[in-house]
């Protein structure tokens, strides 16, 4: 597993053939060819291609095509007061030292309120959840604000359904399966939690509803993104017991946390080398945390 | 070591969204304000250690997510807080009208004897002012809770509400209002820690100065 930016151009380019190909035919590989496409996303999404392919991976194409006009018609009504503010507090509070977030009343800003406005309008028992601009920011990096919507859409309902809903009730329902399989990654890291009384909605909250976006670097993000919209919520699983593994995983590790603080700073505050795309990736692919999800694919499904 | 310290309280930041609690931690902590924050989602953390009144006090700070939906997760963060920072915003009527249920929240699911300090922030910007100060005064002393009006921009008053704060819980340790022994208390003794203290002098009056300003 190499790091983007080592990839060869002309390795690059090969795949991006690869990527067209499975554009133009991506029923078909969805059906017949699953498993290759699964690889490809492992190996990680040509950039250029990126946004197409997350696209249609996250069936948000499909929503697209079946809902035509729809986007324009919720963008075209005023929306609910109620959310309009607190989206407009949080339009400058996604991704700052992006471009295309920088400027007040920029392109970034004004693409992002349109976004999570239409899904209030879209979902108005869910409303907006404040979790939800991360999301669609990443999404309006890579693609127009009609595919980032049904983008978001998607995620919303199909791979993290009811994360972001009043109550928050399947966050903390996932919070519990990550603890539980946690015990079995890595015993002393469960135990350590345990001990500290430490909840698993302490420290995965923002993992999972933002879906590592705020956590990682940027390139591992991608990177997850491109496993996460292929093979939907057992990725993020994966990840976040790597990350735990890795920094609670040993005792001269936990000697030096004694504390529900300590152990909370420390999960803050992940040591680069576990975020490593290339690291990252690796563990996410063949280290344990893949056994242990996938012999759980009904809660995890 | 540098890390030597007295006591060591618990401390929460609460209060919807946007009304500035992430960059009152920012402010106390870097002395200075943050302009570009991504809003908190789930908790953010800092420390620091203050002296007040002759003890070296290290406060670890919870800051949590405002939005109401968050609640419901937000609240696994109170247990065992020995003190509070409740803000709203001056210019937004609306932050100000929460502010009951945040109360009642904060003294359900801490601790009891929670010391709640009331910050009106955004002081700065008082040309926008929808909330008074004296009805935030007056909903302060009916709430027994200590009031300041502060700026994260300027910094003004923002490291005194949490020296003020910290101040109060002391007294009340010192006059044996508050048990540092007991569980779920939101205060350990440092490793500094003066042990004398342990045998609070019960006998003495408590501490009257309702606000130690």
């Amino acid at each position: 597993v190499t790091r983007a930016q080592d990839i060869p151009p002309a390795v690059l380019r090969q795949r991006e053939v690869k990527w067209l190909d499975m554009l133009s035919h991506w029923d078909k590989w969805m059906i017949k060819r699953f498993n290759k496409v699964r690889l490809r996303c492992q190996k990680g999404i040509p950039p250029a291609l990126r946004g197409r392919a997350w696209l249609y991976l996250s069936g948000g194409k499909v929503k697209r095509e079946q809902n035509q006009g729809k986007f324009q018609e919720l963008d075209s009504q005023p929306g609910d007061p109620k959310w309009l503010d607190v989206i407009e507090k949080d339009l400058h509070r996604q991704f700052p030292f992006h471009e295309m977030f920088v400027s007040r009343g920029g392109h970034g800003q004004k693409d992002l309120f349109r976004v999570l406005k239409a899904y209030t309008l879209y979902r108005p028992e869910e409303g907006y959840c404040q979790a939800q601009a991360p999301i669609a920011a990443v999404l309006l990096m890579h693609m127009p604000a009609e595919d980032a919507f049904w983008g978001l859409v998607q995620i919303c309902e199909k791979y993290l359904p009811g994360y972001y809903s009043p109550g928050l009730e399947a966050i903390q329902l996932d919070g519990e399966i990550l603890f539980a399989l946690l015990r079995r990654v890595s015993p002393p890291a469960f135990r350590h939690l345990e001990k500290h009384k430490i909840d698993p909605i302490l420290y995965m909250t923002e993992w999972f509803m933002c879906a590592f976006s705020r956590t990682l670097p940027w390139a591992s993000v991608l990177r997850v993104w491109d496993m996460f919209l292929c093979d939907g919520v057992k990725i993020i699983f994966r990840v976040g017991l790597v990350l735990l593994k890795c920094m609670l995983g040993t005792r001269e590790k936990l000697k030096a946390c004694q504390g529900q603080y300590e152990t909370m700073e420390l999960l803050r505050a992940i040591e680069p080398r576990y975020m490593q795309e290339g690291f990252l990736v690796r563990e996410v692919r063949c280290g344990y945390a893949k056994c242990v999800t996938a012999k759980q694919p009904v809660s995890l499904a | 070591m540098s890390e030597s310290y007295d006591f060591l309280f618990k401390f929460l930041v609460i209060g919807n969204a946007g009304t500035g609690k992430s960059c009152l931690l920012h402010q106390f902590i870097e002395k200075r304000f943050k302009d570009e924050s991504n809003h908190t989602i789930g908790v953010e953390f800092g420390s620091k250690i203050i002296s007040v009144v002759n003890k070296m006090v290290k406060l670890q700070i919870w800051d949590t997510a405002g939005q109401e939906r968050f609640r419901s997760v937000t609240r696994s963060y109170y247990r065992g807080a020995a003190g509070a920072l409740l803000v709203y915003d001056i210019t937004s009527r609306e932050t100000y009208n929460a502010l009951t249920t945040w109360l009642s929240d904060a003294r359900m699911l801490a601790s009891q004897n929670i010391v709640i300090i009331l910050c009106g922030n955004k002081k700065d910007l008082d040309a926008d002012r929808e909330v008074t100060f004296l009805e935030a005064s007056r909903f302060a002393q009916e709430n027994e809770l200590m009031f300041l009006e502060t700026s994260a921009l300027t910094g003004e008053n923002v490291e005194e509400a949490f020296v003020q704060c910290a101040r109060k819980i002391l007294n009340k340790i010192e006059s044996g209002e508050l048990d540092p022994e007991r569980m779920g208390s939101g205060i350990q003794y440092g490793d500094a820690a003066l042990r004398q203290l342990r045998s609070p002098r019960r006998a003495q009056p408590q501490g009257t100065q309702e606000c130690g300003c």
